[in-house]
């Protein structure tokens, strides 16, 4: 019985082959959002694509992707800002940490001032210049091991065209001395272990700013000599001079700049923030020639001690306040008019600035305020003088600010591929996308935690129109 | 009579679980009566299997009642068959074995007996001495001189076997029965993630083998055995030290399994370096001869290092074992032929191109005798790789290849019930391939199968029935395919890149989801016809689901200098898009005829094939050419204004279907002149067409050839020549390739050491330092055959 049985199921098995015996084949295919191949910039005024160059099919459109670090526990995590979608999250080596982007916006820079720590995260989103065409990559985002403890306290971080100034204040009580590194986005790559830069002899509160193949960067005299009520600040600026493989000391500024603190560049001036004014250094090849811009009535006792650039923007703006905040003065410094101008517009009564940015091409500057407000100001040309107008302001909050967790606030990034500024809330635990053109909030992107900082990462766009040599 | 059986009930009642067992007693002898020692001696069907005494002599016992088939094995015999009817009695019978000059070995790639000799489909296997002497860096070359296979040599550092005119995504390769789970059936620059030295078996299905395995299998499977997941204990092992002339090789390899009752250990390990082989002739066919050369001619790139591990143990049971195995293989190999673009635009500082391949494999056999009404035996095997490759090219990684797979095979075989064997077979595959890079040719995909199949055999009288059916599943997902808008273009027509009407440059994105539901079925008859002659017939109709590279690539790929582009897209006008063709599967029916002389002095095997294949996938020429992407760096200070530059450009193959008509024969024959001389000759040929006119590109050409052994106790000595005609059938974009003659000699010669079996060994190839150019191979016209090459080597066993 058992065997006929057998003999069955082995028939029903045979059977069942012979019937399905044909095969079968069934192909489902669904179309997803194409992925729009921008122009790589180069030489084409207004021609939407029409002028085709090769090598077009190696680039990538993308909104780019977000770092954001959040508030309530030791991780990073990264946004795809196509879709939105949460690519990745990373756990920080340390507890306090402050975020910025590498140079050409391809890394996340973890900075960890209290542990003279710096970790990288590469976002995935990349370009590369393959000669006959920019090749860009899009990958998962992934912890870098490169990672930077070899000086003291790293606290300001300033980018200019491909390059990063690391500057380590170094730390008096542990007898360590201030010191410079520059890197690039290759660097990291790479992983390059010797970083070219400067080892000061003294600790400092200081400033460098990468500028081609020139660094210029602080200098604290003795305290004898110097000019700063707090010694700590470095009141002398040198510029240094890179070559084979190191930065030496080529000129030292004629002009002190007392309690220095703050600086920025544009195309052709570096400027310091000084407690008599701004100290301007003009290139001029390998010379940098100083003027000093004293400070104006409307900067009173305060003092000026940030000051944002733009390559493209002719003029500094300049943030007065006290030491330790209080109420701040907003100034635009004119170099070539060697003038310094108070903004119209300046930040409403119990509002105080939480962040401050130029747009992406230098048009705007955008300054994000306590009670939830983005100002956006926009330069406009009066008889061949610039002046900083308010072009609109986006409310970009609903909640209650006075809600605001503890030790918190708003955070902004602005995108180098467009005209978007991304904004963190974290009483609504989401980021707003707020096109600086429109001043109108464009998408929301959700989180499950308290945002404490964000940065845009991925492919900047070109600069167009540059009539200038590098 | 009535005590016996008494006794008999007495002792049942004792041991329940043996029930009435039997014993068979017999003496194996040769034609001349002397007695064959070392023989075994198997039930079909069943795990017993015994060894012959020196006096010849077996007994098995614990035999139940009914009709059971002998199997007996003996080295230089034919396989003999008997079934002899167990009731009650304690039998004693005496088989005579008859000489084979050709040697038979079984498979393990199949659940079903199947030799060179006894089934209806075609194998061969290759082993023991004649394995170590033909064994290559790469599958390809290592299999090449059996008949029906040859290699699409790829500068000697990757190949894959090419069988009856069919490679890459037809030819599965197998290791222990379960893929070998790497990227070599993307591309021929692609090693074979598997190592020979240290295998105990090659064993090759020729023609359609869907059957065992599925839709992978359509030409036929290569199953590299070896014995890392011990069987028995016996403390045994090898060792083999080699150097090599023509690329400065050293090769170092070991394996030795022991263990105690219960537990078996294995471990095996090799290491190979070689230097860039020389050639007899400029590598490059267009080598201007004028220009003065001095010192040797080598193909750059073709270096290679390789080392790998593998470690395994065993529970050995009474009723089988199960074990586990784990390797690690690591494979630094030049590509070389790494040019861009077709046109050939050599530098004369050679850059270093090579690739970086590691692999681990974990696989978990176990066979267990299951005491059951039904059931006989269930073997089962488990396998788990990673693997990933790296091109790196001026120290910068440009592609990455990756390939995870996870497998699962369950034979179950019942016991002969109406006198037939057979079982049935379970099978599930998961595969995630990836590639990143700028050659990144084909999206990431997941490709899942899963699959039933059942086998049978029976001996009818003189016929033995082999029927089979496989129905299968297998699931391609890729929800990132990439279409981009290339800018493909003929290099006749004038170029104008200014003038692209209005299309956006953008890629389109495709979640694309394939299901097949291919069907094998085969049939075959071995007629046993007259003593020590038999004619077999084997009828199949199988398969296939095309590859997610065949269906799903866009991109160029440089190991095969060509910009692919896979079956899901087609041309209109000038401009890529979605085919408009049903993705179908590809159908193969294959008629096998073969007729043998099993033993005696001398024997044959003769197979004639004809295989139709409908809606084979194959690449063809579109005439265009696209922007392979590839930098090189240091090139021009890139002004394309005017003048465009074909340097970087790949000629576009797309993949589409047609018709394919496949026929050929391969022919075996060997006399053993006397004890020590033997002659072997052996011939195959394989004729590869499209149905509606036109040829397959890289089909092996006639190929014929003669091997003379003198063999004595520790003496041997092979002289082997193989002439290779000319290639003149040729798809539209290839050449013909001449013929050439390959000479080779080996000799050996045995030796006892400090209770060690040595074996000292000199082996030439290419005696006659000819250029010979590999019709199949991609590279042929930049990487002939290594020149004259003299090994020396040791191998001991113990």
């Amino acid at each position: 019985m058992t065997k006929l049985f057998k003999l069955k199921l082995i028939a029903l098995a045979i059977s069942s082959t012979l019937i399905t015996a044909c095969g079968d084949a069934e192909t489902t295919i669904i179309e997803k959002d194409p992925i729009e191949v921008p122009d790589d910039g180069h030489d084409h005024g207004d021609g939407d694509g029409d002028d085709h160059d090769h090598g077009d099919e190696y680039t990538i459109d993308s909104l780019g992707r977000l770092a954001v670090l959040a508030g309530d526990s030791n991780t990073a995590s990264f946004f795809d800002l196509d879709d939105d979608a949460l690519l990745n999250t990373f756990t920080l080596t340390n507890d306090s940490n402050t975020l910025s982007s590498s140079p050409d916006f391809r890394y996340a820079v973890i900075a960890s001032r209290a542990q003279d720590y710096l970790g990288f995260i590469d976002s995935g989103l990349w370009r590369e210049d393959h000669g006959e065409h920019l090749h860009d990559y899009k990958q998962s985002p992934a912890a870098s091991s490169f990672e930077l403890t070899s000086g003291s306290r790293p606290t300001h971080l300033v980018k200019h065209d491909g390059k990063l100034a690391i500057f380590y204040d170094g730390d008096v009580d542990s007898g360590t001395v201030a010191s410079v590194e520059v890197l690039t986005d290759n660097d990291i790559t790479n992983a390059t272990a010797a970083l070219p830069g400067i080892t000061y002899d003294i600790n400092m509160h200081g400033v460098a700013e990468p500028r081609g193949e020139h660094l210029l960067s602080t200098i604290r005299r003795d305290d004898a000599d110097s000019t700063s009520v707090a010694k700590v600040l470095p009141d002398q600026v040198g510029v240094y001079h890179f070559h084979d493989g190191e930065y030496e000391l080529e000129q030292t500024l004629e002009l002190t700049c007392p309690d220095l603190h703050g600086a920025a560049q544009n195309h052709d001036y570096v400027a310091f923030g000084c407690s008599d004014g701004v100290l301007l250094a003009h290139q001029h090849d390998d010379e940098y020639e100083a003027e000093k811009i004293a400070n104006i009535d409307a900067v009173g006792d305060l003092r000026i001690g940030t000051i944002y650039g733009h390559e493209d923007s002719e003029t500094f703006i300049g943030v007065a306040s006290g030491h330790g905040g209080g109420p701040a003065v907003i100034v635009s410094i004119n170099p070539a008019e060697a003038e310094m101008e108070e903004l119209e517009w300046q930040l409403a009564d119990g509002a105080s600035a939480v962040s401050y940015s130029f747009s992406a091409h230098g048009e705007h500057f955008v300054v994000l305020d306590s009670l939830g407000f983005l100002n956006v100001l926009e330069a406009h040309d009066h008889d061949g003088h610039t002046h900083w107008e308010l072009a609109g302001q986006v409310d970009i909050t609903e909640a209650d600010v006075t809600t605001m967790p503890e030790s918190m606030s708003f955070s902004m990034t602005v995108a180098q591929n467009g005209q978007f500024a991304y904004i963190a809330d974290p009483i609504a635990q989401h980021i707003v996308k707020v096109h600086l053109e429109d001043l109108e909030i464009e998408g929301e992107l959700e989180l499950t935690f308290p945002p404490a900082a964000i940065t845009w990462l991925g492919i900047a766009e070109e600069e167009e129109e540059h009539d200038h040599e590098h | 009579m009535k005590r016996r059986s008494q006794l008999a009930v007495l002792i049942a009642a004792l041991l329940p679980a043996s029930v009435l067992a039997q014993t068979i007693e017999g003496v194996v002898l040769n034609s001349q009566g002397k007695a064959v020692s070392n023989a075994t001696v198997e039930v079909e069907g069943s795990d017993i299997k015994v060894t012959t005494d020196k006096s010849g002599k077996f007994v098995i016992t614990d035999l139940q009642d009914g009709l059971k088939e002998l199997h007996v094995v003996a080295s230089g015999y034919a396989h003999l068959h008997r079934d002899i009817t167990v009731n009650n009695t304690n039998q004693s019978v005496t088989f005579n074995l008859k000489r084979s000059p050709i040697e038979v070995i079984d498979i393990e790639a199949t659940p079903i007996h199947m030799s060179a000799m006894e089934s209806a489909s075609p194998v061969s296997v290759l082993s023991g001495e004649q394995l170590r002497r033909q064994q290559a860096a790469t599958l390809g070359d290592s299999l090449e001189k059996l008949p029906g296979v040859n290699t699409n040599f790829h500068g000697k550092v990757a190949s894959t076997p090419i069988i009856r005119g069919l490679s890459g995504p037809r030819v599965l390769i197998t290791q222990n029965g379960l893929d070998v789970s790497d990227v070599s059936r993307v591309g021929p620059d692609h090693s074979v993630a598997s190592e020979f030295s240290t295998a105990q078996q090659i064993e090759v299905l020729r023609g359609p083998a869907t059957l065992f395995y599925g839709s992978g299998a359509i030409g036929g499977v290569v199953n590299v055995v070896d014995n890392r997941v011990p069987t028995d204990s016996t403390t045994r092992g090898e060792w083999n030290l080699e150097h090599n002339s023509v690329d400065n090789q050293q090769v170092a390899s070991f394996n030795a399994t022991t263990g105690t009752d219960s537990f078996a250990f294995y471990a095996d390990a090799f290491w190979r370096e070689s230097d860039d082989y020389e050639t007899p002739v400029a590598a490059d066919i267009d080598h201007d001869d004028h220009e003065d050369h001095s010192g040797d001619y080598t193909v750059e790139n073709s270096s290679e290092e390789s080392d790998g591990f593998t470690v395994g143990a065993s529970y050995l049971m009474d009723q089988g074992f199960v074990g586990i195995a784990i390797e690690q293989f690591n494979r630094q190999y030049g590509i070389p032929g790494h040019s861009h673009g077709g046109e050939e635009e050599h530098s004369d500082e050679e850059e270093s191109v090579y690739a970086d391949l590691e692999q681990t494999k974990i696989q978990l056999l176990s066979e267990y005798n299951l005491d059951n009404a039904w059931l006989n035996k269930i073997n089962t095997r488990i396998g788990h790789t990673e693997y990933e490759h790296a091109e790196i090219e001026s120290g910068l990684v440009g592609t990455t290849f990756k390939n995870e797979t996870n497998e699962l095979r369950v034979d179950l075989l019942h016991n002969q019930f109406n006198e037939w064997n057979g079982g049935l077979s379970f099978h599930y595959k998961n595969s995630d391939v990836e590639a990143q890079g700028e050659e990144a040719f084909t999206p990431p995909s997941q490709t899942q199968s899963f699959a039933v199949a059942l086998m049978e055999e029976k001996h009818f009288g003189d016929f033995l029935v082999q029927l089979g059916g496989r129905v299968e599943r297998v699931t391609i997902n890729a929800d990132n395919v990439l279409l981009p808008s290339i800018d493909a273009h003929a290099h006749d027509e004038d170029i104008e890149h200014d003038d692209h009407e209005d299309h956006a440059d953008t890629t389109r994105v495709f979640d694309v989801e394939h299901e097949f539901t291919p069907v094998s079925l085969s049939t075959g008859v071995v007629w046993d016809f007259a003593p020590s002659y038999n004619l077999g017939l084997s009828v199949s109709r199988s398969e296939r689901a095309p590859s997610a590279s065949e269906l799903l690539s866009f991109g160029p790929h440089i190991g095969t200098g060509s910009y692919e582009v896979g079956a899901l897209f087609d041309i209109h006008d000038g401009h890529f898009e979605l085919s408009d063709q049903t993705i179908d599967l590809e159908t193969a029916n294959n008629i096998d005829l073969t007729f043998r002389k099993t033993q005696g002095d001398i024997g044959f095997i003769f197979n004639a094939f004809y295989n139709q294949v409908d809606n084979y996938y194959y690449q063809i020429d579109t005439g265009l050419y696209a922007e392979s992407g590839h930098d090189h760096g240091d090139e021009d200070g890139h002004d394309h204004g005017d003048e465009h530059d074909h340097s970087s450009e790949l000629p576009v193959y797309l993949f589409k279907t047609d018709d394919v008509i496949l026929h050929g024969f391969e022919a075996q024959f060997a006399w053993q002149l006397s004890d020590e001389f033997k002659v072997d000759l052996f011939s195959d040929y394989v004729r590869a067409r499209l149905k509606d006119g036109g040829d397959l590109p890289r089909t092996p050409p006639l190929r014929f050839g003669t091997e003379l052994s003198y063999q004595t106790s520790n003496l041997s000595a092979h002289l082997h020549v193989t002439r290779y005609q000319e290639q003149d059938r040729t798809a539209p974009e290839e050449t013909a390739t001449d013929g050439y003659t390959m000479v080779d000699a080996s000799v050996s010669y045995d030796l006892s050491v400090l209770n060690q079996d040595l074996s000292l060994y000199l082996r030439g190839t290419n005696l006659t330092d000819t250029e010979a150019r590999v019709h199949s191979s991609f590279l042929k016209n930049i990487a002939p055959r290594p020149g004259r090459s003299f090994a020396l080597g040791i191998r001991g066993y113990f």
